[in-house]
């Protein structure tokens, strides 16, 4: 400022003024990630934080300033947070985004701190700022004061229809937004969501023991929550917020939504090893997702008896899914589908059963092979199935055939040369003489472009 | 006086039978349905709360086709009574085909674990959870005291475990992992045998399996036939073939025991 620079400037005017400046090429990009790594940090604050254009963050802290006894001590915990860090920043509170936004932007130029307006309080102290603080686009922000209006004020005593006329609905609708008249949705970075608990700490803690009690506390504080409103969860997210700003998390899900603090501390215990706690963490927050009605359930005495089998089976599924990681764990369901390998889907295991089956009369074998291994086939007839093949450097003397069964690929998924009348397979169910029984086909039709092959794809037992 | 030691000895092993036994209540058996095969076995009957060892013959160690067509025609009845846990490190096991053997696959949790100390120690956490009515891991021969750990989880729920052996992919044949005496109950090897259409159909029979019962705590062991039996046949999974005439079974020797 005390060269003559301000933003906006050109880089060849502000290298005149200053040639040892430090100039560096804009990326929104990068600017972008910042915004959205700083809006993940709030949620230390609020768990609604909204992104606003490239340089604003919305929190809606609506019953969570209490937490830091009152708006004013948050705001200044705020601030004071982001100054540490070197981030510049200005900030208000007030009953509407639209107000908070003018106010932060606008009225912090008439004092330095965060201003609060009180409820309902924000058309007196609207009408002071610029019209440029309502939001509006370029047209009409350069357009109002060339008839002069400078002030929301002046606009308050205007007709409303003729603004609208003359300046477009958006006029209106911002002013509205701003008083509270009008409704504003805004876009948060995770889904509102009323289901989560913090911890604050006096002394920063970080011993492996002191965060796996940490953990079992607030896992409790929000089963306490969930039980006392009759509904469970399903994914839980434990985040740990170190002194240096960052956040590190561990999550858990469940089969079925369940509110019992000890299980889900048993789920989340082992993974709190890759929490590096730093100099140290001050906060920690849950977050319940997946929130669905629970009835409450009396723990009972004669529980084997009478729980039903998916109850029981629900807690192992957990574990097993926490530990190995949700693809290693399913159940094969049917899928309609003619082509062997595309025949099953895999499923949560505790998931609703589907209903269908697979066809009982096309046999199917044991153990599929994810890749068909090629074999060396004699036939009698080119149509024949082979009389003996040798799979692995043995030979096998066929006693016993069935087939063929002709599968031909699915053309609808693929070019013609993937599925395509080369790609017909004819399979062929055969038996050796000492009893081992081999699912193998033939890929190709006689008289095309290339030689029909022999492959193995799985085996009966 | 030898008479003395005598009943002395014999007066120790009824309270090591009774300490081994602790206070378990007669555990249920699976039965065969044929009475050469369930005399081998001390109750009449392969009991749960054990765990069982099933094995391939020949080139079925890594492949263990037959084994595991085995092992789900074994644990079919015990579904009616909760779930299957099926714990491998390959997932090459196809459910179709499970379920062409009359095995109900919406009851079959499929793990696949990523070593073979994971296989076993799911299918220990498996064997110990209610609900669970049998489990089956693919692994290779477990130290002894994994499988002494095995055991105690069998016993805690009544479960029915299995453990398939299967040599990991692409190992070296003939050379599988030996482990001197186990505390499963009882170890199974288990090949295919040659199918038997009826009369006048050109195509496969019933599957057949030439199954072997090599060990048995406190029983026999014993070498038969066994072909799978429609669902329509009643309520035993196996029927018995007898094999009087089958060259195989001739030349194994004097470990056939002749049926009926």
């Amino acid at each position: 400022m005390r060269l003559g620079l301000h933003p906006g400037q050109k880089v060849a005017d502000a290298l005149a003024l200053a040639p040892d400046l430090v100039t560096v090429e804009h990326d929104p990009a990068v600017d972008r990630a910042a915004l959205e790594a700083l809006s993940d940090w709030c949620v230390r604050f609020s768990p609604a934080v909204a992104l606003d254009g490239d340089d604003g963050l919305f929190l809606d802290i609506t019953g969570t300033d209490h937490l830091w006894g009152g708006e004013a001590a948050m705001l200044a915990d705020l601030l004071a947070r982001l100054a540490r860090w070197g981030v510049p920043a200005r900030a208000a509170i007030a009953d509407t985004p639209g107000a908070a936004w003018a106010l932060a932007r606008f009225g912090a130029r008439f004092g330095d701190d965060g201003q609060i307006a009180p409820p309902n309080g924000q058309r007196a102290l609207l009408a002071d700022l610029p019209v440029a603080a309502l939001r509006l686009d370029a047209t009409a922000t350069a357009q109002l004061p060339r008839l002069g209006l400078y002030r929301i004020g002046q606009l308050l005593g205007l007709p409303r229809a003729q603004l609208a006329k003359r300046f477009g609905l958006l006029l209106t609708l911002r002013l509205d937004q701003a008083l509270g008249a009008g409704g504003e949705a805004l876009v948060f970075r995770r889904p509102a969501c009323p289901w989560l608990e913090r911890l604050a700490f006096a002394e920063p803690i970080s011993a492996p023991d002191d965060l796996a009690r940490a953990t079992g506390d607030i896992t409790a504080l929000i089963c306490r929550r969930l039980e006392a409103e009759g509904q469970g969860a399903r994914r839980f997210e434990v985040t740990f917020h170190r002194l240096d700003g960052k956040a590190m998390s561990v999550r858990a899900g469940l089969a079925r939504a369940g509110r019992d603090a000890a299980r889900l501390t048993r789920l989340l215990a082992p993974r709190l090893d890759v929490i590096d706690p730093g100099f140290g963490i001050e906060v920690v927050t849950v977050f319940a997702g997946d929130v669905e009605p629970l009835s409450a359930t009396q723990a009972r005495l004669d529980a084997e008896a009478g729980a039903g089998l998916d109850e029981t089976l629900a807690p192992l599924v957990d574990r097993l899914v926490n530990r190995l990681g949700e693809e290693r764990v399913w159940r094969a369901d049917p899928y309609e589908s003619h082509v062997p390998e595309r025949a099953l889907v895999r499923r949560a295991p505790l998931a609703a059963p589907s209903g269908a089956g697979w066809d009982p009369d096309r046999p199917r074998p044991v153990r599929l092979f994810r890749r068909p291994e090629a074999i060396t086939a004699l036939a009698k007839v080119p149509d024949d199935p082979p009389v003996q093949f040798t799979w692995r450097g043995r030979a096998h003397r066929v006693r016993r055939a069935e087939g063929p069964e002709r599968i031909g690929q699915e053309w609808w998924r693929g070019d013609f040369a993937t599925t395509g009348p080369g790609r017909v397979r004819d399979y062929y169910r055969v038996e050796d003489e000492v009893g081992g029984r081999f699912w193998i086909f033939r890929q190709g039709l006689f008289g095309g472009d290339e030689v029909p092959k022999w492959w193995i794809h799985g085996l009966f037992g | 006086m030898p008479g003395s030691r005598q009943a002395r000895l014999v007066a120790l092993k009824g309270r090591i039978a009774a300490l081994e036994a602790g206070a378990r209540t007669p555990t249920p058996v699976l039965r065969f349905g044929e009475p050469a095969i369930d005399g081998c076995f001390p109750g009449g009957g392969l009991p749960s709360g054990c765990w069982h060892e099933v094995m391939g013959a020949g080139l079925e160690d890594e492949t263990a086709a037959a084994p595991a067509a085995f092992v789900a025609r074994l644990t079919r009845p015990l579904l009616a009574t909760g779930a299957v846990v099926w714990v491998m490190r390959r997932d090459d096991l196809h459910a179709p085909g499970l379920a062409g053997l009359d095995f109900p696959t919406g009851r079959l949790i499929q793990v696949k674990a990523r070593d073979e100390a994971e296989v076993l120690s799911v299918l220990e956490d498996a064997l110990s959870t209610v609900g669970v009515a049998a489990a089956v891991g693919e692994a290779e021969a477990p130290e002894l005291k994994a499988g002494r750990r095995l055991q105690l989880a069998c016993e805690k729920r009544g479960s029915f475990g299995v453990l398939l052996h299967r040599r990991p992919y692409g190992g070296a044949a003939g050379r599988a992992r030996t482990v001197s005496g186990s505390s499963a109950f009882s170890r199974w090897r288990i090949a295919g045998a040659p199918s038997q259409p009826p009369p006048g159909d050109p195509g496969l029979g019933p599957p057949r399996w030439r199954v072997e019962l090599e060990r048995c705590r406190g029983g026999r062991s014993g070498v038969w036939i066994l072909e799978s039996l429609e669902a329509d046949d009643g309520p035993h999974s196996f029927r018995l073939v007898p094999q009087l005439a089958d060259h195989d079974l001739a030349t194994a020797g004097g470990r056939l025991r002749i049926a009926g």
